[in-house]
C-alpha cells in the first residue's frame, strides 16, 4: 500500500501539485488520469522520490519517503520496479541483459540462476526465446514496453509504476500491454500505480482512478462510476471523445 | 532561466563528487572500464595515426621552407619537428580533436540516456547513474590518452621521415640525427601531465553536458556542440596554465 498525504510541488515558483492525498492499494491496478501537462508524471515521480516534493507525506506501508535515510531509500529502491514512458530499456544492453541488469547490478544470484529468472520474466510478458538477442532499436515499441515491464519485476518488486504504458502503441497492442500489468499485479500482489490519458485503459482496467486536473485531485473512484462522476472537468476530459459521449447519453 | 557560469562550475564539481563517490558493485564497473577503453580508446587509434602521419610530414616540409637558409644546418628541421610534435601537436592539438571525437561521443551518449529516461531508470532501480555512466570513461579516456600522445609523436615523426626525404627538402640521415638532438626527456613528462589533465576534461565537461540536458533530440545535438566547444576553451586555457606553471 501507498498513502499519500498532502503532497505538494513546485519548480521555480510554477505549483504543479496542489495538496493531493491519496491511498493506492496492493493486487489493484491504480491509475491517475489527466490532461497532457496536468501533473501526472510529476506526482509519479514524486512518489517514487526522484522529485523532493515541497510538503507533504509519502507512505509506503509504514515507512515514510520523506524522512528515509538514503540507505532505507536505497533498500526502498530494491522494491520498485518501473515502466517508462517511451520504454527506457537501455539501448547499448540486448533484451535479455536489459533484464539481467537489475540482477547483475543488486543480487549474489549464479549464472544460472540469473538466466532463470531472465527467462521467467521475459516468459511472463510473452517474448520468445528468438528475440532475446536483439538490441532494443530492433523490436516494436510493443515489444520495447514488454521488455520493459519484464526488466520492471526482475527484482521481484513489491510496487509497480508505470508512465503512460500505451502511449506510442496501436489500441490492440494497448489493450495487450494493460492486460498484462493487470494480471502481472494479481499475480503478484503488487501496489500497481499507472499514468494514462487512455479512456480504454480506463474503461479496461480502472480499479481506482485518480483523476487530476491542473495539480489538484478532482475525482477518486472507479471505472464503473466515472460516467457518473459529477465532475464538470472529469466529464470534460471523458467526453472529449465523441464516441464516449454518446455512450454516455445511450447507456 | 539563465545560468551563469558560477551555476556551471557549481554543479559540475557537484557531478563529480557523485562520479568519485563509492562504486555500488565493482565488477560491474570494471566490465564497463573496458567497453569505454574499446570504444573510446581503441576506436580513437586510426585517426590519430592519420592525422599525426600527415601533419609531421607538413611541418617537415614546412620547417624545411622556413629554414631554408644554407646557414641553418638541415638537421634543424628533425628537430623542429619532434619539438613541436613533443611539446604540443601531438598533446594540446591532439586533445583539441579528440574533444571533437569523443567529446562529442559521449555528450550525445548521455544526452540522449537523459531524455530518454534511461538515466532515471537507472536512478529508480537504485544505481548511482553519474557514477556508473561517467567514472568509467573519464578513468577510460585519461587512461588512453598517454598512449595516444606517444603514437601519436611516433607516427608524426615517421609522417616527417616519409615526406621530408620524399619532397627532397631532407634527406633520411639528416632527419633522423635531427631528432636527437638537444632532446629534453623532461618535454615527454611535461606533455604527459598535459594528456592526464586533458583526458580528464575531454571526458567529464562532455559528461556533464550530456548528463544534465532536458528537452529531445535537438537539446542533445545542441549540447554536443557546446560541450566540445566549452572543452576546446578549457583545454586551451590548462595549456596555458600548466605551460607557465610546469615549463619556464
Ligand atoms: N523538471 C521540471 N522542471 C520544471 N517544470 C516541470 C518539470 N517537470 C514537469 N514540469 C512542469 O510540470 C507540469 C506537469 O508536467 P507533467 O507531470 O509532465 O504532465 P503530464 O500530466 O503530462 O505527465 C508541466 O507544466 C511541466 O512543464
Ligand atoms: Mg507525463
Amino acid at each position: 500500500m501507498i498513502d499519500v498525504k498532502n503532497i505538494s510541488k513546485s519548480f521555480d515558483g510554477n505549483q504543479v501539485l496542489k495538496n493531493i492525498s491519496i491511498t493506492f492499494e496492493p493486487g489493484k491496478t491504480n491509475l491517475i488520469i489527466g490532461r497532457s501537462g496536468s501533473g501526472k508524471t510529476v506526482l509519479l515521480k514524486s512518489i517514487l522520490g526522484l522529485f523532493d516534493i515541497d510538503e507533504g507525506e509519502i507512505w509506503y506501508n509504514d515507512r515514510n519517503l520523506v524522512k528515509m535515510s538514503n540507505k532505507e531509500r536505497k533498500l526502498l529502491r530494491s522494491e520498485i520496479g518501473m515502466v517508462f514512458q517511451g520504454g527506457a530499456l537501455f539501448d547499448s544492453i540486448n533484451v535479455e541483459g536489459n533484464v539481467r541488469f537489475p540482477l547483475d547490478m543488486f543480487t549474489n544470484m549464479s549464472g544460472p540462476e540469473k538466466t532463470q529468472r531472465v527467462q521467467f520474466c521475459l516468459d511472463h510478458v510473452n517474448i520468445d526465446r528468438k528475440a532475446y538477442k536483439l538490441f532494443p532499436s530492433e523490436i516494436s515499441g510493443g515489444m520495447q514496453k514488454r521488455v520493459a515491464i519484464a526488466r520492471a519485476i526482475a527484482l521481484n518488486p513489491k510496487y509497480l509504476f508505470c508512465d503512460e504504458p500505451n502511449s506510442g502503441l496501436d489500441p490492440e497492442t494497448s489493450t495487450v500491454i494493460d492486460q498484462l500489468i493487470q494480471s502481472l499485479t494479481k499475480e503478484f500482489q503488487m501496489t500497481t500505480i499507472i499514468n494514462t490519458h487512455d479512456m480504454n485503459s480506463v474503461i479496461e482496467i480502472g480499479e481506482s482512478v485518480l483523476f487530476i486536473s491542473k495539480g489538484e485531485k478532482e475525482w477518486v473512484g472507479t471505472n464503473r462510476e466515472i460516467l457518473d462522476s459529477g465532475s464538470q472537468k472529469l466529464d470534460d476530459f471523458i467526453f472529449a471523445n465523441k464516441l464516449y459521449a454518446q455512450m454516455k447519453k445511450g447507456k | 532561466m539563465r545560468m551563469g557560469f558560477f551555476f556551471h562550475v557549481g554543479r559540475y564539481f557537484s557531478m563529480l563528487s557523485k562520479v568519485f563517490a563509492r562504486p555500488e558493485k565493482s565488477k560491474m564497473y570494471v566490465r564497463q572500464l573496458f567497453l569505454e577503453i574499446d570504444n573510446l580508446g581503441v576506436n580513437s587509434v586510426w585517426i590519430v595515426v592519420i592525422i599525426s602521419i600527415f601533419i609531421g610530414g607538413i611541418m617537415t616540409i614546412q620547417f624545411a621552407h622556413a629554414l631554408a637558409n644554407p646557414l641553418y644546418p638541415n638537421e634543424l628541421v628533425g628537430l623542429g619537428t619532434r619539438d613541436t610534435l613533443l611539446l604540443e601537436f601531438s598533446s594540446t592539438m591532439l586533445a583539441l580533436i579528440m574533444a571533437g571525437k569523443i567529446g562529442s561521443n559521449i555528450t550525445s551518449e548521455i544526452g540522449t540516456m537523459r531524455v530518454t529516461e534511461q538515466i532515471d531508470s537507472l536512478e529508480i532501480m537504485g544505481v548511482n547513474s553519474a557514477s556508473y555512466l561517467i567514472f568509467p570513461k573519464i578513468v577510460a579516456v585519461v587512461f588512453i590518452f598517454p598512449f595516444l600522445y606517444i603514437m601519436s609523436v611516433f607516427f608524426g615523426l615517421l609522417g616527417g621521415l616519409l615526406t621530408g626525404p620524399l619532397v627532397g627538402v631532407v634527406t633520411v640521415p639528416q632527419f633522423i640525427d635531427g631528432i636527437q638532438w638537444l632532446f629534453y626527456p623532461y618535454y615527454i613528462t611535461f606533455s604527459i601531465i598535459k594528456c592526464l589533465v586533458f583526458g580528464f576534461l575531454v571526458s567529464s565537461v562532455p559528461a556533464y553536458f550530456g548528463y544534465y540536458v532536458q528537452g529531445g533530440a535537438l537539446e542533445v545535438g545542441k549540447a554536443s556542440t557546446k560541450a566540445v566547444v566549452n572543452t576546446n576553451i578549457l583545454i586551451l586555457f590548462f595549456d596555458l596554465l600548466l605551460t607557465r606553471l610546469l615549463l619556464t
